[in-house]
């Protein structure tokens, strides 16, 4: 099993609701009991295996062991997922997953879909997951998976682009990190499962970055 | 031959009577001589004496590493074979066969094909391939030094041992040219207890090396500016002969240095052409024809024409730079002045005063002969499961035989059975821990004891990945109204915006559009565009030669030295005599100097880039166990500099220990992020063994869903599968060749015997100027650079 992991948090302002980022990919929406994450891309480990790629299934058994520490941590009642909860097709992660739920009697999950989620919606209420397709909102949040235009009257959180960011420090060092990226009225999540890359290209205009480690964030 | 007038070298009859004497063996001698019909005639002469020793189908298999030599090398063999009038089909086949071609050689294979490591493995992929390689009577493998220091030589190796393995008295042999270590290029090429012959010519090339002088000398050295200054030495070179090689280091460089010459002399435009690695194809293969047919003056190329299909025309190379090695040196020398009793005409072209050092350094390597010794690959995994897969995908394999035979090459010598049977077990199971790799089933084991693949899409993806050169993710680039012109690194345009103006192949363009792996640009008018940089390129100096350049520098002031470079250098040598001092070859030479920048450190142990880099960071982390201090570092073939803003605790007292080779490996990995370096290394063992999928530039991603970077499977592994060979193997290949062990080692080990001289000097010394200046172009752009440095030499000079 795996060891306790070290949720620190950083609540930030987004219109007028207050979103609790954390070290560990997910932000906490306090007055919802939720969680709001996105890029879980379940079914990555078995899906490369099948192509003859041998990436070991412990990459999913560990993200679904934090994500349920961080249901605990925080006592949720929703998950809220912008996307990619699924990678390809149906294989024995998916079954894993599907057990790892049985856990959580009360736990509400709702998918607004991304590009690689394209199960029918058949497969989707078997996992008792509400599915949106496009977008979804909640008091003054717009859920979507990639980001398109901002939109005036609401605060936008999606995923989809894994972002990251290149610390550099004296001597040439660059360190390359996931992050949070925050606008005036759009944030950015980073993918949750840790068998994922970093993109560090891609950046709204004006986006402050709060990357984390382990054991911290920080504002950059 | 003889018929036609020509007399055989006696290195050529002496194989012809091996060969026929039932040898396996290496024939060594110089380009131009008339290797390739040392051994091609052997086997010819063979069978005109035993004509029932050889059976239908295949009879000698032609390997050689470049696909551009097998179409003139097949049309060679073929006049020879018309000649006798033998009834013998000669091909070819690589990547660029038709498939209508491949299709009918897999009917019937013709007597003789000429191939690439590579398409020999993709020929054992097929279904029932044994049956073209049990009559074999020869292979042959052409430049089998330039396969040897790398991946390709054990894809080399591992092909002769399943060709031998199907045909037990299949006769080996390999043509080389002049390297350090011959025996072991032979032993490595036929590790098998036949009879083995070792065949030198005893002619020699003609090489001559003139330096090319600027004007005057700077005080200090100038380091990659002499450009402009140069090219008008440059241009009556290309005048006065008919065809004119110009190599640069790098695709960078050879842009540049088209752009100046076509500046100095407009009347070329036309007349010269560029020839790089990341040039189309088609261009590539039509300037080949052009310098072939005479019809070019000059073409500014790089590493791209270093091999390859000798150019008649060619009379003159001209070197810009330095060109890192002897023997590499030795190679574009011989591009020009191709016939035997020729003269290879070389120009030296410094890009800073003291490259002339080493013109001298490799002037003195040449007449002594001393060539480097290319390190053969061992224990390469990656190749292993790569070649077990592809075994999986032909015919399938049995695991006892195939360990026989795999131990018996070079490179597998030391493979015990737990790590072979580790490997069969990645290919199978995937890794240690069965349940987490329930849906796993690459190779699987069947009833007959054969292992095999099943899924077609799994053999095909295999097909399409076997190799072992992995390039950078490229992309081409091509005019919106058609036209490709060559290819780009992706990791260079990402940093470009639309509208953008860049250099390629001579032209200057601006992005109008990225899409699926090409970028479509249109002409630019634009006065500042920007070079693309690519990675790699960045090769250090040889051993060989930074031995002959200690040695020329220590002898540098003796003053009955005639040498022209040194008598140049006279000025700038007595500089740094005066202010600091000039190593002799048992010293070693530390300068501290304080700037308004901080406090530099200076060292040089003139043992290339690569060592200094490490050296550096252990120099660091040495002092800082002293003293806390931060340092910014760099390094050139030369020398390393610390630079930090606190005063650095070097002392005469302490040097000898901060200096010392004890404990060097233990520090070294203390002072390096190994983990780093390996996850790089990892990236080209991730692609050979399979794990990663390489997309082809132009092409559409196609397994979008299984994109994944090496970096992240390197973590994933490292956290879940420790054990993993392919990471032992990552590691082994940082110390090995990041980090030159060896050289590192052998580096200490010469310090230690050498007088250590601490100089303080009050402003920088011709020696560490480049130093500087190649430090200061790392963070700032090209023309803050020429007005930075020209202040630095300023104050250095007041």
């Amino acid at each position: 099993m795996m060891q306790n992991i070290s949720i620190i948090s950083k609540t930030i302002p987004c219109n007028d609701e207050v979103l609790e980022l954390t070290n560990q990919r997910v932000i906490y929406w306090k007055t919802q009991k939720s969680l709001i994450l996105s890029d879980l891309h379940i079914g990555k480990s078995a899906h490369f295996q099948k192509s003859g790629i041998p990436i070991p299934k412990n990459v999913l058994t560990t993200d679904l062991e934090r994500l349920k520490q961080l249901i605990q941590y925080f006592n949720v009642e929703n998950l809220i997922i912008v996307g990619d909860l699924f990678h390809a097709g149906y294989n024995s992660d998916l079954d894993e997953f599907k057990t790892w739920l049985t856990q959580f009697s009360n736990l509400k999950i709702q998918l607004i879909k991304g590009n690689h989620d394209r199960f029918s919606n058949a497969i989707y209420d078997q996992f008792k997951i509400e599915v949106f397709k496009k977008d979804y909102f909640l008091n003054c949040l717009k859920f979507v998976h990639d980001f398109e235009e901002p939109s005036k009257d609401f605060f936008t959180i999606s995923g989809h682009t894994h972002p990251g960011v290149f610390i550099k420090g004296k001597g040439r060092q660059r360190i390359k990190l996931p992050c949070f990226q925050v606008t005036k009225n759009q944030l950015i999540l980073p993918a949750f499962s840790l068998f994922t890359g970093l993109n560090t290209r891609s950046a709204p205009k004006n986006c402050k970055n709060y990357c984390f480690t382990d054991d911290g964030i920080f504002e950059l | 031959m003889e018929e036609k007038g020509h007399e055989p070298f006696s290195f050529q009859s002496q194989t012809w009577e091996r060969y026929h004497n039932n040898f396996s063996g290496m024939v060594v001698a110089p380009t131009g001589f008339g290797k390739t019909f040392s051994v091609f005639l052997g086997v010819v002469i063979d069978y005109l004496n035993h004509p029932n020793k050889y059976k239908k189908g295949l009879k000698l298999i032609w390997i050689s590493p470049l696909r551009s030599l097998a179409k003139d090398l097949a049309k060679a063999m073929n006049d020879v074979v018309v000649e006798i009038g033998l009834d013998w089909a000669v091909e070819v086949r690589n990547g660029d066969t038709p498939t209508k071609d491949r299709r009918r050689q897999e009917r019937l294979m013709p007597d003789v094909l000429l191939t690439t490591p590579e398409t020999l493995h993709l020929l054992f992929s097929q279904k029932k391939n044994s049956r073209w390689f049990k009559n074999v009577n020869c292979i042959a493998v052409d430049e089998w030094h330039e396969l040897l220091g790398s991946k390709r030589g054990v894809l080399t190796e591992i092909a002769i041992a399943r060709i031998r393995n199907l045909s037990p008295k299949l006769r080996i042999w390999g043509i080389s040219a002049t390297i350090g270590n011959l025996e072991e290029a032979k032993d490595v090429l036929i590790p098998y207890e036949v009879k083995i012959a070792m065949i030198r010519a005893k002619e020699k090339k003609k090489i001559k090396i003139t330096s090319l002088l600027p004007d005057q000398v700077e005080e200090l050295s100038w380091a990659g500016h002499l450009g402009k200054q140069m090219s008008s030495k440059i241009i009556p070179i290309i005048y006065e002969n008919t065809t004119t090689l110009i190599f640069t280091n790098t695709r960078n460089q050879s842009e540049l240095w088209y752009q100046i010459i076509i500046d100095e002399e407009p009347d070329l435009i036309g007349q010269i052409a560029i020839h790089h690695g990341s040039i189309d194809k088609v261009q590539r293969n039509w300037i080949e024809d052009a310098i072939s047919q005479g019809l070019l003056k000059a073409v500014v190329c790089t590493s791209s024409l270093d091999l390859g299909v000798d150019f008649k025309p060619v009379d003159c190379v001209i070197q810009i730079g330095s060109a890192k090695g002897i023997a590499r040196f030795m190679q574009r020398a011989g591009r020009s002045g191709h016939s035997p009793f020729e003269t290879s005409k070389m120009y030296a072209v410094p890009t800073h005063s003291l490259q002339l050092i080493e013109v001298a350094a490799v002037k003195e390597a040449v007449k002594q002969n001393e060539i480097e010794a290319r390190q053969p690959y061992v224990l390469t995994y990656d190749i292993l499961v790569q070649f077990l897969v592809t075994l999986a995908v032909g015919e399938g394999f049995k695991p006892e035989e195939t360990y026989e035979f795999v131990k018996q090459i070079h490179a597998f010598h030391f493979l015990s059975k737990e790590e072979f049977d580790w490997c069969i077990h990645f290919i199978t199971q995937g890794g240690n821990t069965l349940k987490s790799y329930e849906e796993f089933h690459k190779v699987v084991l069947d009833d007959d004891g054969f292992y095999r693949i099943k899924s077609r899409r799994i053999a095909m993806n295999h097909r399409m990945n076997i190799g072992v050169i992995v390039s950078e993710v490229m992309l081409f680039v091509k005019f919106f109204s058609g036209g490709y012109i060559g290819m780009i690194e992706e990791y260079f345009i990402s940093k470009l915006k639309k509208g953008d103006a860049f250099v390629l192949g001579g032209k200057v363009v601006e992005i109008q559009q990225i899409k699926d792996m090409t970028v479509l640009v249109k002409r630019s008018k634009k006065k500042k565009a920007i070079t693309p940089s690519w990675l790699g390129g960045r090769l250090p100096l040889t051993s060989g030669l930074t031995y002959f350049l200690r040695l020329k520098l220590s002898n540098a002031l003796t003053s009955n030295n005639r040498e022209k470079e040194l008598k140049f250098l006279h000025p700038l040598l007595k500089r740094q005599e005066e202010n600091s001092h000039i190593p002799r070859h048992d010293e070693f030479l530390i300068e501290m100097i304080e700037t308004k920048e901080g406090f530099h450190l200076f060292a040089y142990p003139f043992e290339g880039r690569l060592v200094h880099e490490i050296m550096a960071s252990l120099i660091a982390y040495r002092i800082s166990q002293i003293k806390k201090l931060t340092f910014t570092i760099a390094m050139n073939d030369y020398g390393f500099e610390l630079l930090s803003d606190q005063e650095i605790p070097l002392t005469e007292e302490n040097m000898n220990a901060i200096f010392s080779k004890e404990n060097l490996i233990k520090d070294v990995t203390a002072s390096i992020n190994a983990s780093e370096m390996a996850s790089r290394k990892f990236r080209d063992i991730a692609v050979v063994a399979g794990l990663v999928i390489q997309t082809q530039p132009g092409k559409r991603k196609t397994n979008k869903s299984l994109q994944s970077s090496s970096g992240l499977i390197f973590r994933v592994l490292n956290d879940y599968e420790p054990s993993n060979l392919l990471l032992k193997q990552a590691y082994n290949e940082v110390f090995d060749y990041e980090l030159e062990k060896v050289r590192l080692q052998a580096a200490f080990q010469r310090i230690s015997n050498s007088k250590i001289i601490l100089k303080k000097a009050r402003n920088f010394t011709p020696l560490s100027f480049p130093l500087k200046v190649d430090s200061l172009r790392g963070t700032m752009s090209n023309e803050d650079l020429s007005k930075r440095i020209e202040r630095i030499q300023k104050q250095a000079l007041k």
